[in-house]
């Protein structure tokens, strides 16, 4: 297994979100994740990615135990988060960027360096032209291309997204997502967490529905976009969700103070929270 | 017209010291968000101990390397002991903790150097006069280095994979971290950078304007006003903003009164950052160091 | 785009109300010790405690700044000297008796106040603490450079204060004389913290713009804390000038700031007493290391005793933020051994079952059903090259729902924000009850009748749920901070804002949660207290930011219900949602915005067979998520 989550707690502060998550994807796996606002998938990823502390429960990324490693030490082990938002550096050039994202491989041989960067611009040439401009006048599309090739930049060997389709227009959903299921098909782990339902069931190779914090569904996205519990639960909007404390940056949330969970989507917040 | 021309000048060599102060603000805001209070510290320290270098014997340029080594050091500490430590920094716990250090280090300067003001001996003693024009040569000094070191500055920022990292701290701490940069790492190299900054700027500056254990208040007041007048997160507006404010304090003195020049510095702050908070060269919020 | 995060002010000690009764507590004991301390001490202690009365004053006003707006000022010394000079002036050369000079003194040092402050708590935090630092340096250079007040030698002979014939000239007299002085501040700052205005401040920390749509004015507020804490600087001022008898420059020095500032954070910003009992600390500090440093280091000069300070104030802020109060705290906390709360997060909220149509909050003088309120005409806002908003028109009128949805980004937010006052429009103008309120800020929307909710909650986290509800009736009521000050007036008029916010609590189920801190109730309950606060501003029209998000099926239902309520008692109500299945099914009529354009408005039928709508959810790919639930929510 790339990714092996056993029994995962974590919250914010006195604020539990996650309740026990189980969750696994074996090399070239799409794992996808999906669940209403306020199920705690984006808490998920954040303890994932070291960002949030893990209360109980182990993360194994390709056999190593790396509970409790910080997302610095994940980054190098090998993981690869975009976040949601995207969270390019604005001022930045493009190039830049995909230079940062390949941080923790500085060290390492340029030509590996090299490699991943062409790759990435093969998966995305429409961010060819634009390396010299700063990344905060790309639009939200470009954004998130951008943020995902300075994932792959880290040359990861499990790369987590957030809500990588939100705030985007239909047809660019559909880009984005086959640029997922080709790094899939070339290898790359991958699991996305998703509110659009839809277009993760496209692509996915595995689905778990989150539900208050917990997994209530696991299967093929074949069994699973017929599970009435999906079709008229979830894609109907009316999926119960009670405490969400999903979507707040750590930035917003001093400790002591419990993070006012919030809901919406990200790309409400990135173009209207400016 | 040779009055203001001598003016000037002389706006100029103050403001550049005030710039570098500045560029040590922004260093240290823009990655942690604190306002380092210390920062005028910084530069009476490196003042004093490169004057107590000197009258002990040492060649001015190992005194003046000493003094820089030496107060960069102290920076660092400060970061490890101070900002390091504290979980949850806010703008009035950041605040209150760089002024005690402020405190602190202005009380040790006056133990060690005792209550007096003393000027650093000149690189060049000296000057020449151009056009009516007197010029000192520690004037050109302070010019020539303030602006090798602040082009260098800027060419961290701009160029190199470390000045990169800091600015995608600032910019996005989370995605930074995401990244595998280390926050914490940052921020001990911003106030690496604000104490060697810090450094040159005192040392540089000692000769003409004296250092005492006090100098740090004024010296870091102006830095701030400066830095801010360039918007609190450019380099580039913070080099502008303390050549400006340099200038307009040398011709309120020769122009309206010697009393007054001290009060420019804060009427100006209070007016730029009531009419235009981005900083008067700042374009947007989205050009950062 | 995505700047850094706005750092929040702290909230050194916030004030639940327990540790408000603390305070009374805190405050007996240190007019006890204070009262004790001639009877046990030697007369150079006695001296030091002068000084520590005296400088306890201005400590106070400080830490009510610090306390009350979260706004930390490094002049507070340039206010202690105004008062100072003030003083010494009428009374050395125009022959003033003390007590009409003293009043005099504090009279001008308010304005200078009012002066300074108008333009400078415009800025925030870093930017204040570094203008009010200037503005101390100033007062300096001033009397340093002015001749009538003695330039750099200050002003002489100002004699001990005479009344009654008595002359106060010992240093035990004198501290028997400022006593009552101290424990006056002391009683007034207690009364303003517990007051309507104190109440508004700890929200205005909490959540600024969620304050100011409830019609709390932050700035006027933030004003009068500063005029206040600059007039006990001044009282300082002029007991310090009559005790030393000789005022120079040396008055608004920084480091009597700091020595101030160092006093209020010792003792606990969030306390009131705390103020006097780090005065008394660190004037103990000050005389020890003065006598102490030079004996250890022969040959130190001058103010060493700095060098305490700033260890003080930086091991401090490290290991105990909140001060000698935090100790105190504590340590009650412990002998009374802690009794967690109830933490029932699961639970779910049941209104009394009522029929839907059952009108809510109706009252007297509400604009007839059908009025119009509220017109937006041509709001566009753009964010560097984005148009985020594009030229929005909207009417809403009394007694209506009106829903505004839309795709992920398409502007609703920014809408709202520019609609309610807390972001300016490029363009474009907004009208509520016949004021035009764009750009304005949100209290003034509040006060033409109007006031919102916040997507992602903005809770008042240090104030009970009572608490959070009893701001939102700031607007009906009046106390000021004299009022607040001399508690008299102020009594009957917070009893009455309790019951009203209580009787609204058990209107929204809350009533047992009345005395549980905001932030500790599960994230439903939290929601309803924030439209329970929004509802206590008795508002004509209410905007809702996606009121339904991450609530359960069953609060979602309860929530639905008590919106048509307030419908039926003629309230107008705007609600950006997401889920469009609620929406369709509650509002009279839906907007609908896609890239920040209108591209729809209608009844609820309408808008679902509007082929723009169908596309902007559709896009190409006719089986998305959000196009079934509209094309679902459409099948009969």
């Amino acid at each position: 297994m790339s990714l092996e989550v056993r029994g995962l707690h974590a919250g914010y502060g006195r604020l539990a979100v996650l309740h026990g998550i189980d969750l696994s994807a074996g090399e070239g796996e799409l794992v996808a994740v999906i669940g209403a606002n306020g199920a705690g998938k984006t808490t998920l990823l954040r303890a994932l990615s070291g960002l949030l502390p893990v209360t109980a429960g182990t993360v194994h990324l390709a056999g190593t135990d790396v509970t409790g490693y910080g997302p610095e030490k994940l980054a190098r082990t090998g993981l690869a988060h975009v976040p949601e938002n995207r969270l390019v550096f604005p001022s930045l050039s493009v190039a830049d960027n995909l230079v940062l994202g390949g941080y923790t491989r500085r060290r390492g041989p340029a030509s590996a360096r090299a490699e991943a960067r062409d790759r990435a611009m093969a998966l995305f040439p429409r961010l060819e032209p634009r390396l010299e401009q700063a990344a905060g006048t790309l639009s939200g599309g470009e954004q998130q291309m951008l943020a995902i090739a300075r994932g792959l930049m880290a040359q990861p060997r499990v790369l987590v997204l957030d809500e990588p389709s939100v705030g985007l227009a239909p047809r660019l959903v559909g880009e984005i997502f086959s640029a997922l299921g080709q790094l899939r098909d070339d290898g790359l782990t991958l699991v996305v967490v998703e509110q659009n339902a839809r277009a993760a069931f496209a692509v996915a190779d595995r689905v778990s529905v989150m539900d208050r914090g917990r997994v209530v569904l696991e299967g093929d996205p074949a069994a699973l976009s017929t599970d009435p519990r999906v079709s008229g639960g979830f894609l109907g909007g009316g999926f119960a969700a009670d405490a969400d404390a999903d979507a707040a940056p750590a930035a917003e949330a001093p400790g002591g103070t419990p993070v006012v969970p919030r809901s919406g989507s990200g790309a409400t917040r990135a173009t209207e929270r400016t | 017209m040779t009055d203001l021309l001598q003016l000037l000048f002389a706006g100029l060599s103050q403001g550049a010291v005030y710039a570098l102060v500045a560029i040590g603000f922004v260093a240290i805001f823009t990655v942690s968000g604190v306002i380092n209070l210390a920062q005028g510290e910084f530069a009476a320290l490196a003042g004093l101990v490169a004057i107590s270098a000197v009258g002990s014997g040492l060649p001015l340029l190992a005194a003046v390397v000493l003094a820089v080594v030496s107060v960069a050091l102290v920076a660092v500490i400060m970061e490890r002991l101070v900002i390091f430590p504290v979980k949850r920094m806010t703008t009035l716990v950041s605040l209150i903790l760089t002024l005690g250090v402020s405190t602190g280090l202005k009380a040790l300067m006056l133990l060690v150097y005792g209550p007096n003001a003393e000027g650093l001996t000149p690189l060049t003693p000296g000057g020449f006069s151009v056009a009516g024009v007197s010029i000192r040569y520690q004037e050109l000094w302070i010019l020539l280095i303030a602006g090798i070191v602040s082009l260098a500055v800027y060419w961290f920022y701009e160029r190199t994979l470390a000045g990169k990292s800091l600015r995608a701290c600032a910019e996005q701490p989370v995605a930074a971290r995401l990244v595998g940069i280390s926050l914490t790492k940052a921020s001990l190299i911003s106030f690496l950078i604000a104490g060697t900054v810090g450094a040159i700027a005192g040392v540089l500056a000692s000769p003409i304007f004296f250092t005492s254990w006090e100098s740090g208040l004024t010296l870091g007041l102006k830095g701030f006003v400066a830095a801010t007048l360039g918007g609190l997160i450019s380099v580039r507006g913070a080099v502008l903003g303390g050549l400006l404010l340099g200038v307009l304090e040398t011709l309120t003195a020769g122009y309206i009164s010697t009393g007054l020049r001290d009060a420019v510095a804060f009427l100006l702050l209070i007016i730029v950052l009531v009419a235009r908070p981005a900083g008067i060269f700042g374009r947007s919020a989205e050009a950062r160091v | 785009m995505a700047g850094r995060p706005v750092r929040r002010l702290p909230r050194i000690g916030a004030h639940s109300r327990r540790s408000r009764r603390g305070d009374v507590i805190g405050i007996a004991v240190v007019a006890l010790l204070m009262l004790a301390l001639p009877l046990i001490a030697s007369s150079s202690v006695i001296n030091v405690g002068v000084y520590a009365l005296i400088y306890a004053l201005a400590a106070l006003g400080l830490s009510l700044l610090m306390g009350l707006a979260g706004q930390v000022s490094l002049g507070q010394a340039g206010f202690f000297a105004i008062g100072a000079y003030t003083q010494a002036v009428l009374v050395t050369k125009y022959e003033w008796s003390g007590l009409p000079a003293s009043v005099l003194a504090v009279a001008v040092t308010m304005l200078a106040a009012l002066l300074v402050g108008l333009p400078l708590l415009r800025l925030r935090g870093h930017y204040l603490a570094l203008a009010t630092l200037g503005f101390g340096v100033i007062v300096t250079v001033l009397a340093t450079e002015s001749d009538f007040l003695g330039a750099t030698s200050g002003i002489y002979g100002i004699t001990k204060p005479e009344m009654n014939g008595r002359t106060y000239n010992s240093p035990t007299e004198y501290y028997l004389l400022l006593v009552p002085v101290v424990l006056l501040g002391l009683w007034l700052a207690r009364n303003i913290v517990e007051s309507r205005i104190g109440r508004a401040l700890g929200a205005v920390n909490d959540s600024e713009v969620a304050a100011e749509s409830l019609g709390v004015d932050a700035f006027r507020l933030r004003v009068q804390v500063f005029v206040l804490s600059a007039a006990y600087a001044s009282v300082a001022g002029t007991a310090f000038a009559h005790w030393l008898g000789v005022i120079n420059p040396n008055a608004a020095n920084f480091p009597l700031s700091v020595k101030f500032l160092l006093m209020a954070v010792l003792g606990g910003v969030g306390s009131v007493y705390g103020a006097v009992v780090g005065a008394f600390a660190v004037e103990g500090l000050d005389d020890g290391l003065r006598r102490l440093i030079p004996e250890l280091l022969p040959g130190a000069v001058g103010e060493v005793q700095l060098i305490g300070f700033g260890i003080l104030l930086t091991t401090i802020m490290i290991f105990l933020p909140g001060g000698l109060h935090q100790l105190w705290t504590g340590a009650r906390r412990r002998m009374a051994g802690s009794a967690p709360e109830p933490g029932d997060d699961e639970e779910e909220i049941h209104l009394e079952p009522v029929a839907d149509d059952v009108p809510l909050l109706a009252r007297e003088g509400r604009p007839a059903a059908g009025t119009p309120l509220l017109e937006v005409r041509g709001l566009t806002k753009r964010f560097g090259g984005v148009t985020a908003v594009d030229d929005f028109d909207l009417t809403v009128s009394a007694g209506e729902i009106v829903a505004l949805i839309g795709p992920n980004g398409a502007g609703k937010t920014t809408a709202f924000n520019m609609i309610s006052g807390a972001v300016t429009p490029t363009a474009g103008e907004v009208t509520m009850a016949g004021t035009r309120v764009e750009g304005r800020k949100p209290h003034v929307f509040a006060r033409a009748g109007a006031t919102r909710t916040f997507q992602n909650l903005q809770i008042f986290t240090s104030a009970t749920v009572l608490g959070n509800v009893m701001v939102g009736r700031h607007l009906r009521s009046r106390s000021g901070m004299l009022g607040a000050a001399l508690v008299l007036p102020a009594r009957r008029e917070e009893r009455a804002v309790e019951e009203s916010a209580r009787e609204l609590l058990d209107l929204l189920g809350l009533g047992e949660d009345a005395d549980r801190l905001a932030a500790d109730l599960p994230f439903g309950r939290q929601r309803l207290v924030e439209i329970a606060r929004a509802l206590a501003l008795d508002p004509d029209l209410l905007l809702l930011d996606e009121p339904m998000a991450g609530l359960s099926g069953t609060e979602r239902r309860e929530l639905a219900r008590l919106l048509r309520r307030l419908r039926a008692g003629g309230m107008a109500i705007v609600l950006v949602e997401h889920d469009v299945e609620a929406v369709l099914a509650l509002a009279d009529r839906v907007a609908v915005l896609e890239d920040g354009v209108r591209i729809a408005l209608g009844t609820p039928d309408e808008v679902r067979h509007d082929p723009a709508v169908v596309a902007a959810y559709l896009g190409v790919e006719p089986e998305d998520g959000a196009a079934a639930a509209v094309a679902e929510a459409g099948a009969p």
